[in-house]
């Protein structure tokens, strides 16, 4: 559904000295960098795939998204969606797609989110009795029903997200393009944006790339990754698998019954007194032994094993910022 | 669908939603409306100086005549679609409306057309006004040449429209655009009869004047109004109008598709 090759994006940024002296020297003579934000990045998602699109501040994630969605031409490199050459920004390219962004929205701030809704049903094309059944499915799923008729300035930031998915969705696009959905929401709407997200993929089948800076998002929403880091594609593959590769070890965690000595500490390493209860950071084929050992020699009240946090894995796999390009082996779509 | 089935398709949608968002913008606008009524000060300038003499054909009553069309043709020819394409390059809301399937412009088109009955609150006050201050003025337009004048008064809009839209996809290139339209501006406001008759100028100047399109945007439609514009001369200007709006729509189309393809997405 979507093939990404070799995908570049340079921008010219006007540089300007600071101070009087630079302003006026800018009047006369401008100065561009360029930057690349985008550097040689390619990927496959076949249809109906939900796919984690991660990376720090400025690694290219969004510069990508406006590519694929048609907003932005790249400077070089292959996409296409849906059989589409987005840059070419056709009609039915444009009538297959959505692209959400967190940070912007579409909706027409004085008036009711149902003005913006009919806007869409007359560019879209949308026949009356489809835009009804569509709408109402909407407003079913993201529990709308009582925010139609006010209008936009006057909802919260998550009533106005909710509405935005909604318009975003009225022509039933193929594909989503999702940046930071849940920016800014709070924890109870970020669940609720996410469970809206998976259910629309499961019933429509949509293909969905989603970039967010909540590991929890992804988490929940995507088996599989893409990592941008630079410019460049970092890791591609399963969630699992990144997991696994970058954050091998569980720690251990043991609250005791009392404060165990020196000799039991030796004996039980590599447990460590940290706030209050003994830690270990241990790598996960060695955790049966080390438990065992534990249990024997310590004296237990409670003992815990943690997966490791999703946003550790990735700050450690985006402070790697030379990691090699590790691709697993995907077959294009068709 | 062809891309202009679907716009025709739609425009009665986004017709009703633009006199939405009049209503809702409905106090800003009046005084925005205000802004557009200059043609006033310069009766009042031209009454003055016009004061039992007749200048280049223009009395009193002519000139009240002169400036009340020309405040009527402001009025319902002007367009704000340089602001609006300013504003959401350069914030990047352009974005939202790039994504839909159909030109931003047909919206903006409607926007600007769905002002018009509000432009009226302001009008009809202020031309009733004129015509009891100087009821001498009369109607200077037949009947039989309404429904040029109308035409007239279409292709002025359009042309008012396209030229605005070719400035305001220079703000994909350069983020702003106003400091040059305002120039423009200037330009247009002394050649295109908006501060002063085309007529009243030198001959040489006026010739030259009314083939540019400056005249096209304003002129033509006022003298045509004003009764000063009769018969083949009449013709021949609104002939002349359409050929700048071939133009205009050209060159629009050109800069704005350029300009697309430079748009950089700011802000999100």
């Amino acid at each position: 559904m979507i093939e990404v090759d070799e995908l570049t994006k340079v921008y010219r940024v006007p540089k300007k000295t600071p101070g009087l002296w630079g302003s006026l020297r800018a009047v006369f003579r401008r100065r561009y960098d360029e930057v690349r934000a985008v550097d040689g990045v390619s990927f496959r998602i076949d249809a109906g795939e939900r796919v984690g699109f991660l990376g720090p501040n400025g690694a290219g994630k969004t510069t990508t998204l406006k590519m694929l969605a048609g907003l932005l031409v790249p400077t070089s490199g292959n996409v296409k969606v849906a059989g589409f050459v987005p840059s070419e920004r056709r009609a039915a390219y444009l009538s297959r797609i959505t692209l959400v962004m967190g940070q912007k929205q579409q909706l027409l701030w004085d008036l009711p989110p149902t003005e913006t809704f009919e806007l869409n049903r007359a560019v879209f094309g949308i026949d009356r009795a489809t835009f009804r059944k569509t709408l109402d499915e909407l407003v079913g799923l993201l529990e709308i029903g009582s925010l139609l008729d006010r209008p936009v300035r006057n909802l919260s930031l998550g009533e106005r997200m909710k509405c935005e998915l909604a318009a975003a969705l009225l022509h039933r696009p193929e594909v989503l393009f999702l940046d930071e959905p849940t920016i800014g929401l709070d924890v109870t709407m970020q669940a609720v944006v996410r469970r809206f997200i998976a259910r629309w993929n499961e019933q429509t089948g949509a293909t969905v790339l989603l970039t967010s800076h909540y590991m929890a998002d992804i988490a929940a929403l995507c088996a599989r990754v893409v990592v941008v880091s630079q410019g460049r594609v970092s890791y591609d593959g399963a969630l699992d698998e990144l997991v696994r590769r970058y954050a091998p070890d569980r720690r251990v965690i043991v609250q005791s019954t009392r404060e165990p000595t020196a000799e039991e500490l030796q004996e039980a390493a590599p447990f460590r007194l940290r706030e209050g209860a003994l830690e270990a950071l241990v790598p996960s084929r060695e955790v049966k032994d080390v438990v065992d050992r534990a249990l024997r020699t310590l004296p237990v009240r409670d003992l815990t094993i943690e997966e490791p946090r999703l946003e550790d894995v990735i700050a450690r796999l985006f402070e790697d910022s030379v990691a090699p390009v590790e691709r697993e082996a995907k077959e294009p779509s068709a | 669908m062809t891309s202009v089935g679907r716009a025709a398709r739609a425009f009665p949608s986004m017709l009703r939603i633009g006199v939405a968002e009049m209503v809702a913008y409905r106090s800003e606008l009046v005084i925005w409306f205000l802004t557009a009524s200059l043609p006033i000060v310069m009766l009042l300038v031209w009454d003055r100086v016009s004061e039992g003499v007749t200048i280049g054909g223009y009395d009193q009553a002519a000139f009240a005549r002169y400036f009340t069309c020309t405040l009527i043709v402001r009025h319902l020819s002007t367009s704000w679609v340089v602001w609006e394409l300013n504003e959401s390059i350069r914030t990047g809301r352009m974005s939202a409306a790039l994504l839909r399937p159909m030109s931003p412009l047909v919206f903006h088109a409607a926007e600007n057309l769905a002002a018009f009955p509000f432009r009226l609150i302001v009008l009809v006050p202020l031309v009733a006004l004129i015509a009891w201050w100087r009821p001498e003025m009369g109607v200077g337009i037949r009947a039989t040449e309404v429904p040029l004048f109308v035409v007239s008064l279409g292709l002025a809009w359009f042309l008012n429209f396209a030229t605005q839209v070719a400035f305001g996809a220079l703000a994909f290139v350069w983020q702003q655009s106003l400091g040059l339209f305002q120039v423009y501006f200037g330009v247009f406001a002394i050649f295109s009869g908006y501060l002063v008759p085309v007529r009243l100028m030198p001959d040489a100047v006026a010739g030259v004047l009314e083939v540019l399109p400056f005249r096209a945007m304003l002129g033509t439609p006022v003298e045509l109004a004003a009764g000063r514009l009769v018969g083949v001369d009449a013709l021949g200007a609104v002939g002349l109008q359409l050929g700048w709006c071939v133009v205009a729509f050209g060159v629009s189309r050109f800069a704005w598709r350029r300009g697309v393809r430079r748009y950089e997405a700011f802000g999100a």
